[in-house]
């Protein structure tokens, strides 16, 4: 009876999110073979077909945050001349000599950022509210099945042991205070009423364990094969997040300025530069590590925290249901400004998501399945392009951070 | 126990004696440095005890209104230029940092030199013996060495503040000085100085835990059996035994850090296959026995008083002793439940949240016992009972969240959190400072022979219960709204339950305010006590004596029917 | 104690505290003793996903090769201190349990000096610890890189095929395979 309500509550929830998004979520599968026809559609030289891709892509986000997310595939062909334009400017890049090609590449980069437009966050959703009391509403199932164990068992327990020692408490103290009662009694012990007291408290301790330790099993099922993996290394004091199967390299994720918190609509201590980004309805999987001290990656509205701890890799997953913008706060002490490297996660539509790897410089279909040698091609490519299509990327990445660049290429 | 209510007199010798002892009162105490610097007396080491720890707690007081006045509301205010008090040429990140020294100092001052000293250093030195019919402590010079290392320690920690500690003045690593960032991420003295000085205070306690062993296993007066021993003399005896099983592995831990920070080694570091990590397990395998060492004395102090103004014997008092002996052995194998966000198997999970729970079931049946005592009694509401009523039922809304914490997967949201904060201050600073509070107005005319004032007491009580709760039960909600703790500063949304916590702290510091002037007026005007204020409720051996004690009491030793 | 023929002549005062001061040493050295113990127990369980060293000496015979597959992921980080590049050739790899297979990870000295480095690692999940075996890896020993050298660095491991008898590991579908490079300082030595 207990697990048939707790399902309920989730299984409310779950519907939440817009409804073409089930159809993407069912259809995860498909959106590699999406990205190869989209390709397959644009010719040209390699650098130009990766470019083509990034750039179509970013202008099918573009559409659909202007149309609307029900119109997103009507509207693809009619933003196509949009696309045709920024090939155009990038034209000269095969042709140019080597030195050139990361200028231009540069330019034609930003133009594709610009389709990627960072969400505002929803008032009250992944963010605390103005004096709240309770938990910030719970989007992942893991979530809401905790949320619902310290709801409908936890706090309606302590509660009632709580007033039920008050109230005995409040009645000795009236009924047996020195004017009501001046004889005391000499008992001094009872056997029963001591092995009550004792008992009931297990029960209800095991009553408590049963449901305590199905969330541990939950949270810890093993992630599956398809799980997005984010590597997240803290940094004193700011975040790095990498995708190493869209071979999106290490970016790194800052606190806003209260002035830029401000002018980007966003609450101040909680909005970052970069944020991670992740797909509505899919397991992401996260690698935590820490670079210098320990830190530790925690957003609330997901039930997710997990210390990094330099030298050592740590996992936990988490599966986001409803799009949003999603804050946390770096919750172990990590030094001076362990109070100002938050944490924002945004939670986008599969192919807003998809828009925004290629954004990145990546490729959403997933797992990178060539090596940067065996890819032949790819090098020449990647030699030239690797700098300007991953400009976040911190040097250690830069090189596998190319590989996938060309990837597709490989793949087709 | 059952009935050293009835028997525990043996007026006739001790009373015989005391008077006596009075006679020779002038030529047998010292003079003013040699009783207060050289001290072998249990009750003078007792005071100093007492006062030291009231030195602390306002030190340790005052941090904490620095930080609830900077956290009164978002961004931050004030913390520079407190910073430059320290040093002249600070900045926004000395600011910062200060921040960091300042929870760490609070932390550390409040557990080692506010409430460890007053429970066993001060109302343990004073009232064991008493209780137990001893003339002293089994080694009246190593407990002067006891408090004194203490003193030192605490010096040291101040004196920390004043040094550099990384990227400002002062060791800002959280009262658990996790490595590495007490390692490579603090530079300069000042970690090694908080190390040492712990180290210090560390060794007074595990002195001071051997001379109790020694004194309560070897010193009882004759007929005292162990099983007739006051719950207060069983609850110091079990803490006594935390102490000296848990304090010398926080040596160990932290002798690793001193040599990983200054000789090179790689104990807690990863570059030379040590393990951040382990430090943690070595620190909370010290660290939870460490809460149980702060509240057991709270336990028995408070068993004292229920009994006392009920005028019934403790109700199940094997129950209770070992209830406390319970939660004393379980309290060393559920440490790990501190760092369940550290990564860690399910299974290692399971087993510690499973474990936790268990420790309400001791917990639970001292409540129950304690409210069983007052049922059928005969009950007056004097401070120390006030206090030890408050007691009871802050600590069990401490507790119960305690359970809560205790599922490892609820504790992934609020760890760390403000709901933790509350959480260990509903059983610490409502639960172990309302014990010390009960403890002093209950020993107070036993100590100082001057009655307190009870209307000042009673107030005392009200202002500071309400200022406790206004301060910490808002911060339930800031956890659970995912409030991280050691933050300066904060998004706008937690203002609100902020500000309300602050004003909490300035009601709860105008309750200390009127213990002051408690304290001082009756010190100086207050009462004369009798030798039992209490009444017939008050059957330990400390009421038999005459208010203050003899510099030396029981040369006769009493004898327990 | 037993060890002091005086204890028995001692009071009973100086035999209680004598007692009472052996415990504190003793859990004094138990908590030293803790530091090899710590990593004796995470070698022999697994703990915090510590990877298993294959011993061929004692392994009487080649682990059989089951149809399962797992996913193995590689991760690889730099501590702050060191100025190389070091990352997988492959991000993943699909590997037959108990099948033996190599993974290639490259690291590469970016600085104009001679760089000593040596490689922490583990695994997650921390329960695949007890079930992944090396037998043959660059974190065994120190890695030297010249200015501008690169080094593809091979790592021989399989996954253990009792994995399949655990029913806290079975289920595992990807193990992550995670280094961390550091700096080889001369002052620090490994405890």
């Amino acid at each position: 009876m207990l697990e048939a309500s707790g399902k309920r509550v989730y299984s409310a929830r779950e519907i939440q999110p817009r409804q073409w998004l089930a159809g993407r979520m069912s259809g995860r599968g498909r959106t590699g073979d999406e990205a190869e026809k989209e390709q397959q559609a644009t010719g040209g030289t390699i650098l130009m077909k990766s470019l083509k891709t990034l750039v179509i892509a970013a202008a099918l986000s573009l559409g659909a945050v202007g149309v609307g997310h029900a119109q997103a595939p009507a509207t693809a062909p009619a933003e196509a001349p949009v696309a045709a334009t920024a090939p155009a400017a990038a034209n000269p890049a095969p042709v140019a000599a080597d030195a050139a090609a990361p200028a231009t590449v540069a330019a034609a980069v930003p133009a594709g950022d610009a389709t990627y437009v960072p969400m505002k966050p929803t008032p009250g959703v992944g963010q605390p509210i103005d004096a709240g009391i309770d938990f910030q509403p719970q989007v992942s199932p893991v979530g809401e099945q905790a949320y619902w164990f310290n709801h409908v068992i936890l706090l309606p327990v302590i509660t009632i042991i709580t007033l039920l020692v008050l109230g005995l408490m409040l009645w000795a103290m009236f009924r047996y205070r020195a004017k009501a009662n001046p004889v005391p009694s000499k008992t001094t012990h009872n056997t029963f009423i001591e092995i009550i007291w004792t008992a009931i408290p297990v029960l209800i301790l095991a009553v408590i364990a049963v449901p305590s330790i199905r969330l541990l099993a939950q949270q810890y099922e093993p992630p599956k094969k398809e799980a997005l993996t984010i590597k997240v290394t803290g940094y004193q004091w700011y975040w790095g997040y990498a995708y190493p199967d869209q071979g999106i390299g290490e970016y790194v994720s800052k606190m806003l300025t209260e002035d830029q918190a401000k002018a980007s609509g966003e609450p101040h201590q909680l909005a970052v530069d970069n944020r991670m980004v992740v797909p509505v309805g899919r397991q992401v999987k996260l690698i935590i590590t820490g670079a210098d001290v320990i830190h530790s990656f925690a957003v609330p509205a997901f039930w997710t925290k997990m210390d990094a701890v330099p030298g050592r890799a740590n996992e936990t997953t988490f599966t986001a249901n409803k799009v949003g913008v999603y804050y946390g706060q770096c919750s172990e002490l990590c030094g001076v400004d362990h109070g100002f490297m938050p944490i924002a996660v945004e939670v986008l539509p599969v192919d807003k998501w998809e828009a925004w790897v290629r954004s990145k410089g990546g490729n959403p279909a997933g797992p990178v399945a060539a090596v940067p040698a065996a890819a032949a091609p790819a090098p020449v490519a990647a030699g030239a392009a690797a700098p300007a299509v991953t400009p976040a990327a911190t040097t250690t990445e830069a090189a596998p951070a190319a590989a996938p660049a060309a990837a597709p290429v490989a793949t087709n | 126990m059952t009935d050293i209510a009835a028997t525990a007199p043996a007026h006739g010798p001790a009373h015989g004696h005391t008077d006596h002892a009075h006679d020779d009162h002038d030529h047998d105490t010292p003079g003013f440095f040699v009783r207060w610097f050289m001290s072998t007396n249990h009750k003078d080491i007792g005071t100093l005890y007492l006062i030291f720890a009231i030195i602390a707690g306002i030190v340790g007081g005052v941090i904490s209104g620095l930080m609830r006045w900077e956290l009164a509301e978002p961004g931050i205010q004030y913390l520079t230029g407190w910073a430059q008090f320290f040093d002249p040429a600070a900045g926004e990140v000395q600011g910062k940092h200060f921040w960091n020294v300042m929870i760490t100092a609070h932390g550390l001052i409040m557990v080692f030199f506010m409430v460890m000293p007053a429970m066993i250093g001060g109302f343990g030195n004073w009232f064991v013996p008493l209780m137990i019919g001893a003339p002293d402590m089994a080694f009246p010079r190593m407990n002067n060495v006891s408090f004194w290392l203490t003193a030192v320690a605490f010096i040291m920690l101040v004196g920390s503040m004043f040094v550099p500690g990384g990227s400002g003045l002062g060791a800002g690593t959280g009262w658990t000085v996790y490595a590495p960032l007490s390692t490579s991420g603090s530079v300069g003295p000042a970690v090694d100085m908080a190390i040492f000085s712990l180290h210090l205070a560390g060794a007074a306690s595990i002195l001071g835990a051997i001379n109790f062993i020694t004194t309560i296993f070897n010193m009882r007066a004759p007929g005292m059996t162990i099983h007739k021993m006051p719950l207060f003399v069983w609850s110091v005896l079990v803490t006594a035994f935390l102490l000296l099983l848990a304090l010398p592995v926080l040596a160990a831990a932290i002798t690793m850090l001193l040599t990983d920070r200054n000789f090179g080694t790689t104990f807690y570091d990863a570059a030379g296959g040590g393990d951040p990590v382990l430090y943690q397990h070595l620190f909370w395998f010290f660290g939870h026995p460490e809460v149980y060492i702060m509240i057991l004395p709270g336990f028995g102090i408070v068993s004292q008083i229920i009994s006392t103004f009920s005028k019934k014997p403790v109700f199940g008092y094997l129950g209770m002793a070992y209830a406390m002996v319970a939660i004393g052995v379980v309290g060393f194998i559920v440490w790990a439940h501190h760092m369940f966000t550290v990564g860690m198997s399910v299974n290692l999970k399971m087993y510690f949240t499973a474990a936790t729970m268990v420790i309400a079931v001791p917990t639970g049946i001292k409540i129950f016992s304690w409210i069983a005592t007052m049922w059928g009694g005969s009950m007056t509401f004097k401070t120390p009972m006030m206090w030890s009523l408050g007691f009871i039922f802050m600590f069990t809304v401490g507790g119960v969240t305690g359970v809560v914490l205790a599922n490892g997967g609820v504790d992934t949201n609020l760890h760390d959190t403000y709901y933790v904060v509350a959480h260990f201050h509903y059983v610490l600073s409502l639960g172990a400072v309302f014990s010390l509070f009960a403890g002093f107005y209950y020993w107070f005319p036993k100590m100082s022979g001057r009655m307190y004032n009870e209307f000042l007491g009673q107030l005392h009580f009200w202002i500071f219960f309400i200022g406790v709760n206004v301060l910490f039960f808002p911060q339930h909600f800031l956890g659970q709204q995912g409030m991280p703790r050691r933050y300066p500063d904060y998004p706008e949304a937690y203002a609100f339950w902020h500000l309300i916590s602050s004003y909490g702290y300035v009601i709860m510091a105008v309750g200390v305010l009127i213990f002051f002037v408690n304290i001082l007026y009756s010190l100086v005007a207050g009462k004369r006590a009798a030798d039992n204020p209490w009444g017939e409720g008050a059957t330990t051996l400390e009421w038999t004596l005459s208010s203050p004690p003899p510099f030396h009491q029981f040369n006769e030793l009493p004898r327990i029917a | 104690m037993t060890s002091f023929p005086a204890i028995g002549r001692l009071s009973p005062k100086a035999k209680t505290a004598s007692l009472a001061s052996a415990l504190a040493l003793a859990m004094v050295g138990l908590g030293f003793a803790a530091v090899p113990l710590y990593d004796l127990f995470c070698r022999v369980t697994g703990f915090g996903g510590t990877t298993q060293r294959y011993d061929p000496v004692a392994a009487a015979a080649d682990p059989v090769v089951l149809s399962q597959t797992v996913s193995v992921r590689f991760d690889a980080n730099v501590s702050p201190g060191l100025p190389w590049k070091f990352y997988p050739e492959h991000p993943t790899d699909t590997v037959s349990i108990g099948a033996r297979d190599m993974a290639i990870f490259i690291a590469e000295n970016n600085s104009s000096k001679l760089v000593v480095g040596t490689a922490g690692f583990n695994v997650t999940p921390t329960q695949a610890g007890k079930y992944f075996t090396k037998i043959q890896c660059f974190c065994f020993t120190e890695q030297r890189l010249e200015p501008g050298q690169q080094m593809r660095m091979p790592v021989l491991f399989f996954v253990d095929p009792k994995i399949m008898d655990d029913p806290d590991a079975r289920d595992i579908q990807e193990i992550t395979l995670s280094y961390t490079f550091h700096p080889v300082d001369e002052g620090k030595k490994a405890s």
